[in-house]
């Protein structure tokens, strides 16, 4: 947690009105020459009371392939602390440009079930800004507490990349990253993708990105053709896992390649059991079929 | 008239008392326990829950209850009266949902509404047999998210156009397309071979055996009644498992009155020469909802320190030729709980909880008139005059299906469940085990019925 008390937020920020924001400030940034300086803003901010909505959780249950249980799915909850989290990204005092920045990779660490009925208050803010060596890179942390309890029941750690930005007094690493070579394993899975991939999953995250809904919206951000929203990538390979994962686990991904829509994806999921044959994680990868480029990669734990 | 009734003893067991399960052989089944969730009025709570939803949610309540996270259970069966052409394996798919071991294996059944039953009769069989040591019955149906076909017409078009090779091929088909085939196909409860609604049928019946507006009304107000007082009383704590939002079933009425009852229009039979006495407060609502029952060999329940409420004895299906009228839709056990009385050396007098499933009030009543009918006995049952009558306050003693709802093949596993943990609290009763008789009408004529005791 940062060191200021985070700011209190009246109500949810509407995600909508966070991109027209981002948009006008780009704008301004660009025509005025004002930067916002080369640190993160120095409070976070919470939202209290938040309750999910249960005709949403249900279409969401269905979009990922999660059984419509009273249980949110931990991308689920990503998806309904995603407005706080773009409202800090979206303060003037944050240096970054919202537009356009890469989702790098997620960790999530889920302690216990959160079920639809209970209230929760939902903090964020920003850690960890640094060099990368295509630009600068910061992440966004996700904080879900039941309302009166203090212990988080949900953590999540987003890792943007700003392409192009390279803020004074912020170092590239010396040496570029390994690229690994990926060579594919026999796929456990198949997912067939349509072209309307992002709007539904815009449509039960709120998540309306210009880059996942159409191909002239995401052309209009230098996209080729819209692309899959990571977290529904992430989020149905979490629920191919399945209930094995329990209730308390760590959940985290890295995003390689982007899902051009439409789009087939192999995926592979390979489970290791501890000697006593108690589970312990289950690692998943999913690559283009025809290319063999990688598209993302990460693993479901026990806590 | 000439004999044409169902004999209450088959010919291969005329005389002799025949022998109790136990004596046969055969190990015992025990009914470990239960979890369903809340049954939930169509259009309500559970609107956009599929079947498999509801299915896997209340499978993991019961593994939940029971510990069975990543256990292999013997056998799974289930199954959904509502059912769409995608969920062929709409059991196995909830085991592979849930946290059970995925090397669990299961089926599917369908018998109408006693599918439930079916399954924990079938399952408890092979228990009985040696061949699982555990097994989860249960049931699921959803009105509301019914599966809706396309209708004949443009299914035989879509067949035909993959058929054809050619574009003038596909032409001609296409052209036998008409405005009308565009009307979807929605599933109804009418019979297919009679076009009369299950209410129409049992109007019917009910006014063949007489069945009064006020004998109707009050079994309804009771059902209430009692499904009301047993949630306040606690009894369905550890059979059910809240879901989304509900923790109790949404059809439950627990301050209606006689009065208010008896002020409901008639639906039913409103055409027939007799008066219309069957009413939306008298008939089951569409309902949606599921529900599980965990059996198991003494062993095995013993082996996992799980508790064992009762065991289930003997169960019988019988049929009725209701297509032209000889017998009433609903009326199959009435033949087949005399079948299995005697095959068990038993009489209504010997049963300490009667649960008989309430399709409608109707039903439960034209039953019980037909036990009580000299004729009926005589001529339909082959005995020497009528089979009994029950004492009323051990019918349905903590609510059924007017209170509670029905979503078709959830029934069974609720009253299975239910009727275990009446057995369980009962214990003994005249130095036996306490003794529960399970009766389900289903669509098409027929019927399955059940005796579970206490251990």
């Amino acid at each position: 947690m940062t060191a200021a008390q985070p700011v209190i937020l009246g109500g949810m920020p509407s995600l909508s009105k966070l991109y027209v924001n981002a948009a006008a400030t780009a704008a301004r940034r660009r025509v005025l020459g004002t930067d916002a300086g080369t640190t993160l803003p120095p409070c976070g901010h919470e939202v209290r009371g938040v309750q999910a909505d249960v005709g949403n959780l249900t279409a969401y249950q269905h979009l990922v392939g999660e059984t419509a249980s009273d249980i949110l799915p931990a991308g689920f909850i990503h998806a309904l602390a995603f407005p706080v989290s773009m409202s800090v990204m979206n303060r003037d005092d944050f240096p970054l440009p919202l537009l356009g920045m890469v989702h790098l990779a997620n960790k999530v660490e889920q302690h216990g079930a959160v079920l639809f009925t209970e209230a929760l208050d939902i903090t964020s803010w920003a850690e960890n800004l640094r060099g990368h060596r295509a630009g600068t890179q910061v992440d966004i942390v996700a904080e879900v507490r039941r309302t009166g309890e203090p212990g988080a029941r949900w953590k999540g750690t987003s890792t943007y990349l700003a392409k192009g930005v390279f803020l004074p007094g912020i170092d590239k690493p010396s040496a570029t990253a390994p690229s690994t070579t990926f060579s594919a394993p026999d796929p456990t899975a198949l997912w067939q993708l349509g072209v309307d991939t992002g709007r539904a999953y815009a449509a039960v995250s709120g998540d309306f990105n210009p880059i996942h809904l159409s191909v002239l919206s995401a052309k209009a951000l230098g996209m080729r053709r819209s692309i899959a929203h990571g977290m529904y990538l992430a989020s149905r390979a979490l629920a191919d896992v399945g209930a094995v994962r329990g209730e308390s686990f760590r959940w985290d991904v890295a995003f390689d390649a982007p899902v051009l829509l439409p789009a087939r994806v192999a995926l592979d999921i390979t489970s290791v059991h501890s000697p006593a044959g108690a589970w312990h994680h289950s690692g998943y990868v999913a690559w283009n079929p025809r290319s063999g480029r990688r598209h993302f990669s990460g693993a479901v734990a026990a806590l | 008239m000439s004999f044409t009734g169902q004999s209450a003893t088959g010919p291969e067991e005329s005389t002799a008392r025949p022998a109790a399960a136990s004596q046969r052989g055969l190990r015992r089944a025990v009914v470990v326990g239960g979890n369903r969730i809340p049954f939930a009025r169509t259009g309500g709570a559970y609107t956009k829950s599929s079947n498999q939803d509801m299915l896997t949610t209340a499978l993991d309540g019961l593994i939940a209850r029971f510990g069975l996270q990543d256990e292999r259970i013997g056998e799974v069966a289930a199954g959904a009266v509502l059912k769409h052409s995608r969920d062929f394996n709409l059991t196995r798919e909830a085991v592979l949902g849930s946290a059970l071991s995925a090397e669990t294996p299961a089926y599917d059944l369908q018998q109408a509404c006693a599918t439930g039953l079916e399954t924990v009769l079938g399952l408890s069989n092979k228990i009985r047999l040696g061949q699982i040591d555990s097994a989860i019955a249960g049931g699921v149906d959803s009105a509301s998210d019914a599966p809706i076909a396309v209708s004949e017409g443009l299914r035989e078009v879509l067949l035909d156009l993959n058929r054809a090779k050619t574009l003038p091929q596909r032409l001609r088909v296409l052209s036998r397309l008409r405005p009308k085939d565009l009307a979807p196909d929605a599933p109804n409860t009418g019979e297919p071979r009679t076009g009369l609604s299950m209410g129409e049928h049992q109007a019917l019946t009910t006014a063949q055996w007489k069945i009064t507006r006020e004998a109707q009304d009050e079994l309804a107000y009771n059902s209430h009644r009692n499904l009301a007082a047993a949630y306040d009383a606690g009894f369905f704590d550890d059979l059910l498992t809240p879901y989304r939002g509900l923790s109790r079933d949404s059809n439950l009425r627990a301050d209606t009155t006689l009065e208010k009852l008896a002020t409901l229009k008639p639906v039913f039979g409103k055409n027939l020469g007799a008066e219309a006495t069957m009413t939306a407060g008298n008939s089951t609502p569409l309902t949606d909802g599921a529900s599980t029952v965990l059996l198991a060999s003494e062993e095995w329940a013993d082996a996992h320190e799980l508790p064992k409420l009762a065991a289930v004895i003997d169960g019988e299906a019988a049929a009725v030729d209701f297509v032209h009228g000889k017998d009433g839709l609903l009326m199959a056990p009435a033949f087949a709980v005399p079948r299995l009385l005697a095959r068990n050396g038993l009489t209504l007098d010997d049963i300490d909880f009667f649960e008989i499933h309430e399709a409608f009030a109707g039903t439960v009543l034209s039953t019980l008139a037909a036990w009580e009918d000299e004729e009926f006995g005589r001529t339909r049952l082959g005995l020497e005059g009528a089979l009994g009558s029950i004492d009323r306050s051990k019918l349905n003693v903590n609510g059924s299906s007017l209170a509670a709802g029905h979503p078709f093949a959830a029934t069974g596993g609720r009253i299975v469940a239910t009727l275990a943990k009446m057995l369980c609290e009962k214990g003994q009763v005249d130095g036996r085990p306490a003794r529960g008789l399970i009766s389900i009408c289903a669509a098409g004529g027929q019927g399955v019925v059940a005796i579970l005791e206490a251990l």
